[in-house]
């Protein structure tokens, strides 16, 4: 019992990070409706980002998301606005699979070189210390994780509720047609949700640092994770992000408990590939409707 | 080109590539065998790819099926007879099993369209590729033997060049004949508009499962050989994602969809990065990532679509599989 429960909540603050590390994807899929392959390239990115920052200037990693957020912001916004729309507009939207996969081989490629291909990692003061719920017992840079992917989830989600950004946002991912007519810029509100995906991308690569190890070469890891959560989850919803994250952290972490550690990416697709078979569109569904 | 020109430019080609390990030296034979290979491989990808539309991200599941097939067929059933000939009953065996799993897995998989299909298959060959390492009987971890029965005085990399070269010639005479079919024109139609198509009486569940297995037994025959050059393999040797990338990007440069775009793009690729760049491995994933943007950017119907403008109107809608399903 005590096994159990302790699986799960290490499992729950996995999922956390799997959310946060997906919700851009799952914009970026929901509005623009391309499968983004270079997203796995935006978190490992924002984690060297805050790996440099914090040797360099010895900034703490979860204030390191700011900075890194606004520069991955840039590189989202320019990426949209030159490759991909060139790409969708002169191929295909299955082009946009091959180009932004492309990209990625690029980036990571740039990233070897300039990092080396070994694993690194964010060590700050507080990474050993732990906290104890009777028996139970969990790292405090995973609640800290697991804290801020929550408050980054609800913010993105109070935005494209309550702001007048968030109406255009979905109104552009409904109709793009229609919004355009109503006066809206879809171009340029593509590549803000780009953006923004990217920045969120970057500011969950920030926090994956201080938990886990990561390499350039595991940006198809989270490009994975980010399509599994996505479709576990539903399409373009913070809320189908934490459903599907946390569906994911569950599932990883029992599997590595009760089956095997090895197991645990081969059971991650097998739910995926029947979740895709049984309910193509998530548990929450499409947030943008049956209109596309 | 009419008629009499095309066999005797086919006569040539298959004169020049019967002599010509005669000439070579054993590396650049090796490298026009590595050609044969994957310009197979991207041609069987594309029976499904290219004229279905159904791109699959995951196809080297029917290499590693193929190649773990024949091995253990050969360890537990064998051995077939003695000599080269003794390779043909497992591998003809192997095709048929990659036939079979592909047969069962089409129906479930096929239901999903575009992204999720390509999606789908990584995780297929992702799922089927830990299993074989972790189920012990497999024996995918430890790796597994196959020794090849090259006959006597013949070097193996000659051996094996005329092996890929018959499977080459195989797998263009088989996608010859489906684009040249009303099988073919019937996988064209579900590429277009599959909805459509289904509405004009076009058997669109049975002609995508058909082209599905035959890509998937085409794929699993070259497998099997594959695996008999290597000798020995684990899971990670033949279950390789960068197997399954090739064919897509081969068939992409080349044109895909058309009979030799996936020849000429394995031809432009592998000189590429086998011959002309062979000494900067350390940024080869950069150059591949840039070649395949600039293709996509540039030209987007591939070689053969940009040497016939007027494919280019039909080829840019060439995927409307594409549409998000909701």
């Amino acid at each position: 019992m005590f096994l159990f429960l302790q699986t799960t909540l290490n499992g729950l603050v996995l999922g956390g990070l799997y959310s946060l590390a997906a919700v851009g994807f799952s914009l970026i899929f929901g509005v623009l409706g391309i499968v983004n392959l270079t997203h796995g390239i935006f978190v490992v990115a924002g984690a060297f980002g805050a790996l440099v920052l914090y040797n360099e200037f010895g900034l703490d990693p979860l204030l390191a998301m700011l900075p890194v957020g606004i520069v991955l912001f840039a590189v989202g916004y320019i990426y949209q606005r030159t490759v991909i729309h060139w790409a969708i507009s002169r191929a295909s939207l299955v082009a946009s699979l091959v180009v932004t996969f492309g990209v990625a081989m690029i980036g990571r490629n740039l990233m070897q070189l300039t990092f080396g291909p070994d694993a690194h990692s964010i060590t700050p003061s507080y990474s050993f210390s732990s906290l104890t719920f009777g028996p139970l017992q969990i790292d405090v840079v995973r609640v800290v994780a697991l804290g801020a992917s929550l408050v980054l989830l609800l913010l993105l989600a109070l935005v494209l509720a309550k702001t007048h950004f968030g109406r255009a946002v979905r109104a552009t991912a409904q109709q793009p047609l229609a919004a355009e007519l109503s006066g809206l810029n879809v171009q340029r509100l593509h590549g803000l949700t780009f953006g923004i995906s990217a920045a969120l991308a970057g500011a969950s690569g920030a926090i994956i640092g201080i938990v886990q190890p990561f390499t350039p070469a595991s940006e198809v890891a989270w490009t994975l994770n980010a399509f599994i959560v996505v479709v576990l989850g539903g399409i373009g919803s913070p809320a189908g992000a934490l459903v599907g994250g946390i569906l994911l952290g569950l599932i990883n972490a029992y599997t590595a408990q009760y089956i095997g550690p090895s197991l645990t990416q081969a059971a991650m697709f097998l739910v995926l590939v029947l979740m895709l078979l049984l309910r193509p569109n998530g548990l929450l569904g499409n947030a943008f409707g049956e209109s596309r | 080109m009419n008629r009499s020109l095309a066999i005797i430019a086919a006569l040539a080609a298959l004169i020049v590539i019967a002599v010509l390990p005669l000439w070579m030296p054993p590396f650049y034979t090796r490298v026009v065998q590595l050609f044969f290979f994957s310009a197979a491989l991207a041609t069987a990808w594309n029976i499904l790819g290219g004229y279905t539309g159904y791109w699959s991200f995951g196809h080297t599941v029917f290499i590693g099926i193929g190649a773990f097939a024949s091995a253990h067929l050969v360890t537990h059933l064998g051995p077939f007879g003695s000599g080269p000939w003794s390779m043909v009953v497992p591998v003809l065996l192997s095709g048929l099993i990659c036939g079979l799993f592909a047969a069962i897995l089409a129906y479930p998989i096929l239901r999903l369209r575009g992204i999720y299909f390509a999606i789908a298959m990584l995780g297929v060959g992702q799922v089927v590729g830990e299993l074989v390492t972790n189920i012990s009987w497999f024996q995918g971890g430890v790796g597994v033997f196959l020794a090849a029965p090259v006959p006597q005085g013949m070097p193996p990399e000659q051996f094996f060049y005329y092996l890929f070269a018959g499977l080459l010639i195989l797998c263009l005479a088989v996608s010859f004949w489906v684009r040249h079919s009303r099988f073919g024109y019937a996988l064209l139609a579900i590429r277009e508009d599959e909805d459509t198509a289904m509405m004009l009486g076009v058997a669109t569940e049975r002609y995508k499962i058909a082209a599905f297995v035959m890509s998937a037994v085409l794929v699993g025959l070259l497998g099997a050989v594959y695996g008999y050059t290597v000798g020995y393999f684990t899971t990670s040797s033949v279950f390789r994602l960068d197997f399954s990338l090739n064919m897509i990007v081969f068939c992409l440069i080349g044109g895909i969809g058309t009979l030799f775009g996936p020849v000429i793009g394995t031809a432009v690729m592998l000189l590429l990065t086998q011959v002309l760049l062979s000494g900067f491995l350390d940024i080869h994933l950069l150059i591949t990532g840039v070649i395949v943007v600039a293709i996509i950017l540039i030209m987007p119907g591939g070689i053969l679509g940009a040497l016939r403008p007027k494919r280019r109107a039909s080829a840019s809608k060439a995927e409307p599989a594409a549409k998000v399903q909701s």
